[in-house]
């Protein structure tokens, strides 16, 4: 069962690093777009803490990838 | 409204996990992630916490390159987090805290049973990470979004029950606080709402097992098909005795407020699982604590954090004794297991020369006096000698003759266990107190 999920989904997980990284960028822009807005800023933070979470489970997990925990 | 639809279309084998790849990942890369999380989190404690600035002069984490190069790392003991917040400082976190503390969104802190509580700040980010982490324990415990979980708790500032809360939520299961009501109140609102998941400590699980039998509900009926017990050690008696109660699966875990949660049960209910790579776990030796214990060995667990920035946590000593398993499980997981939850170091006492832990008079009373219902264990002085007693509470009303017998039989097999001669006191059944939260049965009065 571990082989079979590490084996096949190497690429999955590269996928899913990429799209996260896609989703801090759009989410960075769109904090610029409402800087001083509360309604924005706050609901950013808000998904970045996510998006913390997804590179802490996901992108982390990318052979060679940049780990960052802290 | 935006729906995922995700559980439907999903392959039956990622089902299984909360986050198959992580959870099943080889053991090589497994600490490979958590040496590199290891030195972010050092460098990261370095530069934003002066605390740790102060603690690690002359240390560079570069230097790190192995698990064995950590152990040159200086321990972070609570007592060392107590200091620095009594210590002038411009927050009451003391000069711990990693972040502006306008970011910080939570505030937490220990229970104080070991001396005065320690303050436990969170970004919302960092709160999130805890979360993540009981997402992991409550899916392990099966905890799915057709639960109905009831936490018959006023959660306070005491951390365990929050994150599950939130980790239920998370999960989409519906959660039902339940504080501001008795323990028969809660018994009736779980029968009323048709409860199927519960989170408590073990002495309140068997207490409100105690309390149903007297309202004439067995608990059984209740409907519980699983528990997720937090806040005490669950020796295995108690365990045994609580599935058998509640007719549920009971699971375990281990953590604490300062690191988070760190290890917890698989469905296989054999041992738990280390959290890796949220935590770097090292299980030391109790002399010397330098050296990583073999496979059945006990040990004191020393954890280390890897995804928070509000409160850095270097190599924190637990002080909880845990028996060291084997990597990997029947489950599929291959997270590096303990066998056993001995007790904490800090509760191991010498009386009279023998060392003791509470731990160990559970284990008999829960394993073998199933008409003990509450016991409580106190220590003093009587001249120059340690003098213990254990004051146990029958479920029901006893006869002379009875008391002097389960008296002998108690004294026999605490005698064989612990190798201390008890004095055996007898209370009336309801004279003991009962503990919601985190039990007090161990008095060691003999500073007092």
């Amino acid at each position: 069962m571990a082989n079979d999920v590490r084996d096949n989904d190497m690429g999955l997980i590269s996928d899913m690093k990429q799209k996260i990284e896609e989703i801090e960028r759009l989410v960075f822009e769109l904090k610029d777009l409402g800087r001083g807005m509360p309604v924005v800023e706050k609901n950013v933070r808000s998904i970045l803490s996510f998006t913390h979470v997804l590179r802490f489970g996901i992108s982390d997990l990318v052979e060679g990838s940049d780990v960052k925990g802290g | 409204m935006i729906t995922c639809g995700e559980s439907s279309e999903m392959p039956a084998r990622l089902m299984d996990y909360w986050n198959p790849f992580l959870e099943t990942l080889p053991r090589e890369r497994l600490v490979e992630i958590e040496l590199k999380n290891f030195h972010e989190v050092l460098w990261y404690a370095k530069e934003k916490s002066a605390f740790y600035r102060k603690k690690f002069e002359g240390i560079d984490p570069e230097d790190l390159k192995t698990r064995e190069d950590i152990k040159g790392v200086p321990l972070t003991d609570k007592e060392d987090l107590r200091i620095a917040q009594e210590r002038e400082a411009p927050t009451i976190y003391g000069d711990i805290l990693g972040v502006d503390l306008k970011e910080v969104s939570d505030f937490r802190q220990t229970s104080g049973t070991t001396g005065k509580p320690v303050y436990v700040p969170e970004t919302y980010e960092s709160w999130q990470w805890r979360v993540e982490v009981w997402c992991h324990i409550l899916w392990m415990a099966g905890f799915r979004e057709t639960d109905r979980v009831f936490i018959p708790f006023g959660y306070n500032v005491y951390v365990a029950f929050w994150e599950g809360h939130y980790a239920a939520e998370k999960l989409g299961c519906e959660v039902v606080p339940g504080g501001a009501l008795d323990t028969r109140g809660r018994i009736n609102k779980m029968m009323e709402l048709k409860a199927t998941a519960l989170m408590n400590t073990p002495t309140y699980g068997l207490h409100m097992a105690e309390v149903a039998k007297k309202m004439g509900v067995d608990p059984k009926e209740v409907g519980i098909k699983r528990m997720q017990c937090a806040g005490e050690p669950l020796p295995k008696a108690t365990h045994t005795m609580l599935e058998e109660a509640w007719g549920a699966e009971v699971y375990d875990h281990i953590g604490g407020t300062e690191p988070c949660a760190w290890a917890a049960m698989c469905g296989e209910r054999n041992g738990l699982h280390i959290m890796e790579p949220f935590f770097l776990v090292e299980i030391l030796d109790m002399e010397t604590l330098s050296r990583e214990v073999e496979e059945g060995e006990l040990g004191v667990a020393v954890v280390t954090p890897l995804g928070r920035d509000s409160f850095p946590l270097v190599r924190f000593n637990t002080q909880d004794v845990v028996r060291r398993g084997r990597d990997g499980c029947p489950c599929g997981r291959t997270s590096m297991m303990i066998t056993e939850v001995a007790g904490r170091a800090d509760d191991l006492k010498k009386i009279r020369g023998v060392l003791f832990t509470p731990v160990s008079v559970e284990e008999i009373i829960r394993k073998e006096f199933s008409g003990i219902i509450e016991y409580e264990i106190v220590v003093k002085k009587k001249g120059i000698m340690d003098e213990i007693t254990l004051k146990v509470e029958p479920q029901e009303e006893m006869g002379a003759d009875a008391m002097a017998e389960l008296t002998a039989r108690l004294t026999e097999r605490l005698k064989m266990k612990t190798n201390l001669r008890f004095n055996i006191q007898h209370a009336k059944p309801g004279e003991l107190p009962r503990y919601p939260l985190k039990s007090k049965r161990f008095k060691d009065l003999r500073g007092t």
